[in-house]
Parts: C-alpha cells; structure tokens; sequence
C-alpha cells in the first residue's frame, strides 16, 4: 500500500506542477459553461415566434359584468371549464394559455375600502402562456382599485418544475457526463502510461523492486482522481450554463434533489470513471507511444459514449440492463436524476463497473510482466 | 572469492518484428544470447565488451530482470533472476542510457521517490542523499527540473538515483556515454571507490580504455557467445586491449577488419 501511495503521490505531483495539466483540468468546463451560454444566447433569439394575430386562450373564473371592454375581450380567446382547479390543470398540462380568478364578492370590494385580489395563472414554459400572461397583466394593471397576484405565498406559475428540470437532467446528464469523463479520462490515461513507455521512465519503475500490480493500482487510482476532478469541473460548467441553455426558462433553483440522489450520482461517477481510466489504461499500455495510444482509445471512447447514450432507449429497463457496464450506468444515471432510480439498480450498475475495473487492473497487472508489451519500441 | 554473480547457459532469442505489405528477409528469430555462462566475485569490476548485436545489453537487461531468459538462470546474492525478481531487485542497481527519469521533477525529489520505492528508511535514504549529492555537486542543482539539466548533470543524477539504495550488485551500460572529461572522471573515480566499499560491477562499454583503466576480468562477447574470459592480463598479454578485441573478432566471426 505504501508504494501505491507513493505512485499516487508521484503522479500528483506530475499533474498539478505542470500549468498545462492544470489549464486542462479547467479548460473544458469553462469552454463547455462559455459554448452553452453562446449557444443559449442564440436559441433565445431565433426562438419560434407566435402567429400574429394569435388570440391567447382564457378562462376567467367569477369575471364581474362589464368589468373588461369590448377592445380588451377581442385580444383574448375565452374558453370554458367546469371548474377553477380543471382550468389551472389545463395551464399546467399546456392546453390553456392562463386563468384569471376573481376573487369572490369583487365588486363590493372594490366599492368597499378592501382592495382585493385578481390572480393570473400562467406556465412559463409555454410561449403562449408567457403572451397571454403578459397581456392580461397588462390590461389589469393601472388600477388602484385591485391588485394583480398579490399573495405572496400562492405559486401563479404552474409549470411543474420538478418535473421540467428532472426531465431535462435525466435526459441530458448522463451523455453529457460520459463525454466529458471519458474526455477527461483520454486527456490523462495514454500519457501516464504510454507516455512514460515511450520515455523509458517506466521501465526505471519496472527495476525497482515495487510489484507491478502497486504500479497498475497506483497509477489507475491518480489517474481517476485527476479525471473525476476535470469531469465535476466540467459537469459545474453544464449546470452553470443550462439556465441560458434552456433560455432562461429553466428554474434550477426548483431542483430538489435528496442527499440519496447526490449519494448515487457520486458513487456512479467514481465508478464510471474508475471502468473508463482501467479501460483506456489497458489500451495505453498495450500502445508503444501517446500516439498509438490515442488511436486506440478513441474509438473506445466513441462506443462507451454511445453505450451512455443508450440509455436514452430504455424506458422501462429490466434490472439486468444495469448490470452491463456503461449501459447500466447510463441508465441508472438517468434513473437517479429523475427520481425514478431504485437502490437495486444503481448498486448493479456500480457494482458491474467496480468488478469490471477489477478485472482490468488484473489484467494490466499481467500486461506490465510481459516484456513484449513493457519494452515494446 | 565470494561469487555474487552466477550466470549459467543463459539463452535468450527474440522473433524478428513483421513487416506488413513485405515479404520478411532472412531468420525469423535471433539468438541474442546463447548459452552463456561466466561468474563475477564481490569487489570485483567485470568488462563486458562486444560490438553492437553481441548480446550486451539483452544479458545485462536479463540481470537486471526486465526480460526473461528462454534457458538458463542467473544467481544475484544467492537469488534467481529467474524465479525471484523482487529480491534481486533490491540487490541491483542499473545504469542505462535506455532507463530515463522523469523530466518534470527535481533530482531531489527523484531520489526520494526511488529510495522510498526501494524501502529505505527515510532518515537513511537523507543522509545517503546528502553525501552522493555533495559527491557529485548535486546540491547546486537539486532543485531544477531533470529536464532542464545538462547531459553531464543528467548523468550524475540518474548515477546517484540508480545507487540510491545502496546495491550489492550494479550494472553500468555505457556510463561515461556522451559525458565530458570532466564528468567521465569523476564516474570513473566513483566506479573505483565503489569497488573499494566491495560492490560487484558489471561494466558494458565500447570503451577500451576505460576497460583497462577500471575493470579486473574481462568477458569478450560476439555473436551472443562469450569469445573469451580472462583477467586483463592474461587477455591481452603484451598486446593492448584493443587489438586483442580484434584478433579474436576476425578469429571468431571469420571477418577481415
């Protein structure tokens, strides 16, 4: 353990007193966080635009006789319902624009000294609804008499946002997450191994009398550190930029995650990164150069991509799908961030990915005895 | 005489590399080193010497236990090159061009790491540093980058990184290669004084001079064979070294020089 410790030691120092090393460590997050928020920026602005002449759809709720004009009723498409609460359920599944209450005995509170209250539901992630909320305030607004969703403990906005954000994670994340840690992995792995192959620096390892299992577990345990560290880096870099992704419309202070949630995801990175690093470090180790190294991940790095992406198929996986390294973590990834993951599941999923990195690191263990693959020129 | 070193009928072929879209000339394997055998006693500096492809460093590399041989086995302090590498291992020291440090790191962190991959106590593996480091002017630049280093300060630190756990046995490949007169002169002092302290040394060099200078028998190695064994003077008689490599050379290999 205490060689494993100095190798890990060793190659930390390699990796953060070198600027280049570090500069990569941030560079991808930042690029991802500053592309994102480019790409926002642009959606945003070539967003759909509604028809002109597009009437938003109501239902007013106890609306007092002659309370709007004849001009104020034409920009707005009335729409009927049996109740106040099938009406707001309509706003929040998209099929009606907004609703606006009036609270009840308005008129006599208005003559009266009370000022009460008109409410204006809306769904903020409906384009009408936006338009048609916009409208209706403004043809409340100016009046002394009334106020317009005043109580400030009512939620006017009836998007789920729970849902709308979890929805998005679960489908995004996990692509996202796989790129970028398999990036990560590939940014480390062939130049700790390969590299110092091809500097003749491991074969001044190889003389001591450390075992070469402690070399392989050294080196795969910095490795996965480093690349865990690029790859939270650049997951803070989505998660910065999705609000101007998403043009504004996502509320990421709605996301409310448990500490199971953030437990699972955790313990599905390490592992995730511990198979990819083991992966990556077998090829490299079979490779004569960085080169030869980078050519044979990078089509590795393509299929465990797409094997992440997967999981985008699945809408009702079995649990022995979790067992399949890389597609059972794309899968219970997409599980946990939308609160649909069971602990079976993800315990599979870890698990798969911790035996399978088990048997790479024996299997590495083996390669760095055979002098054909460790003298290789 | 105590034997620290026993080699016998040590074999080792290699197959030749495959070349795509061409038709491969000649064998398909190459005996590097065939049946080799010879011994090197404590206190002792024993020349190796061969032109290139005789087997030098293919037997040095076996010693060092980074390759196997087919047949045969070496004994180092008792141990088996073959069957116990780790103990081997820490009685060895290598000196090769073809091992290299670390550029990023500083020849003080070099030495601490190897010393501590080689389990030195961490107060011994200081004091030891102190005086190769003062031995060899080490301390001027112990904490510039390796990379940034000349040749000659290179050498040094790889000499004293490769001595860092104080071996029995050391192997030097071609130590005084493209090293001034000056750093050459304090290697090959350094090379006496550890001979002196009772190391067993295998010297491989092209250099005849600094065979006759340092080393107490000679091993002659062509074709992967050992072509002659024998105290410097009983070698060369009253010949010098260099024309004696020769004779036998044309001898052996049947080649007009």
């Amino acid at each position: 353990m205490k060689n494993v410790l100095l190798i890990i030691k060793k190659e930390f120092n390699r990796f953060f007193k070198d600027r280049r090393m570090i500069l990569m460590l941030f560079l991808p997050g930042l690029l991802i966080f500053c592309l994102y928020s480019l790409i926002g920026t642009v959606m945003e602005k070539a967003a759909p635009t509604i028809p002109e002449g597009y009437k938003p759809t109501v239902y007013f709720c106890r609306l007092p006789d002659g309370f709007l004009s004849e001009n104020d009723l034409k920009l707005l498409e009335g729409k009927d319902f049996e109740t106040l609460e099938e009406a707001k359920s309509n706003v929040a599944e998209g099929t009606l624009d907004i609703v606006v209450e009036f609270q009840a005995n308005f008129t006599a509170a208005v003559e009266g000294s009370s000022r009460p209250e008109v409410k204006v539901y809306y769904n903020s992630s409906v384009q009408t609804s936006i338009v048609g909320y916009t409208l209706a305030t403004g043809i409340l607004s100016g009046h002394n008499a009334f106020t317009v969703n005043s109580t400030p403990t009512e939620k006017f906005d009836l998007v789920d946002e729970d849902e709308q954000v979890t929805n998005i994670f679960a489908m995004v994340i996990p692509l996202l997450m796989f790129s970028l840690l398999a990036s990560s992995c590939i940014s480390v792995a062939p130049e700790a191994i390969a590299g110092e192959k091809e500097r003749g620096t491991m074969a001044t390892m190889l003389i001591t009398p450390v075992k070469r299992i402690e070399i392989v577990l050294g080196k795969i345990l910095s490795l996965s550190c480093y690349a865990m560290l690029s790859g939270i880096i650049s997951f803070l870099g989505v998660i910065l930029s999705l609000p101007k992704l998403s043009g504004g419309l996502l509320n990421l202070g709605a996301v409310s995650y448990g500490v199971g949630t953030y437990f699972m995801l955790f313990g599905l990175i390490i592992s995730i990164v511990l198979v990819m690093i083991s992966a990556f470090s077998v090829l490299s180790t079979l490779a004569k150069n960085v080169k030869e190294a980078t050519a044979f991940i990078g089509p590795l790095m393509l299929v465990i991509i797409l094997l992440g992406m997967s999981s985008m198929f699945f809408t009702n996986p079995s649990v022995g799908l979790y067992a399949i390294p890389f597609i059972g973590s794309g899968i219970a990834m997409s599980a946990v961030l939308s609160t649909t993951a069971s602990a079976l599941g993800v315990v599979l999923a870890i698990l798969s990915n911790l035996v399978l990195t088990a048997l790479l690191v024996v299997l590495m263990g083996f390669m760095f005895k055979k002098e054909n693959i460790m003298l290789k020129k | 005489m105590e034997e620290i070193l026993k080699v016998e009928g040590l074999t080792k072929t290699f197959k030749q590399p495959k070349k795509l879209f061409k038709k491969a000339e000649g064998p398909e394997t190459v005996v590097a080193v065939n049946n080799l055998s010879f011994a090197a006693y404590k206190g002792e500096i024993f020349g190796l010497l061969g032109p290139n492809g005789a087997g030098k460093t293919t037997t040095l590399r076996i010693l060092a236990t980074l390759i196997k041989p087919d047949s045969g086995n070496a004994h180092i302090c008792g141990k088996s090159v073959v069957s116990e590498e780790d103990e081997v291992r820490k009685k060895i020291g290598f000196l090769t061009s073809e091992l290299k440090l670390e550029d990023a790191f500083t020849p003080d962190y070099l030495f601490d790491f190897f010393s501590g991959l080689y389990g030195i106590d961490k107060s011994i593996a200081q004091s030891r540093k102190f005086s190769l480091f003062q031995k060899f002017g080490i301390d001027a630049f112990k904490n510039q980058k390796y990379g940034n280093l000349s040749t000659g300060m290179k050498q040094k630190v790889a000499l004293v990184v490769s001595i860092a756990h104080d071996p029995e046995f050391i192997i030097f490949d071609e130590p005084t290669n493209g090293l001034d007169v000056l750093t050459a002169r304090v290697v090959t002092d350094f090379l006496q004084e550890l001979r002196a302290d009772g190391k067993t040394i295998i010297l491989s060099t092209h250099i005849f001079s600094l065979v006759e200078k340092l080393c107490d028998r000679v091993g002659i190695l062509i074709d992967g064979k050992l072509a002659a064994l024998d105290t410097l003077e009983n070698l060369t008689k009253e010949k010098n070294l260099e024309d004696t490599f020769f004779e036998l050379y044309e001898k052996v290999t049947g080649a007009k020089i």
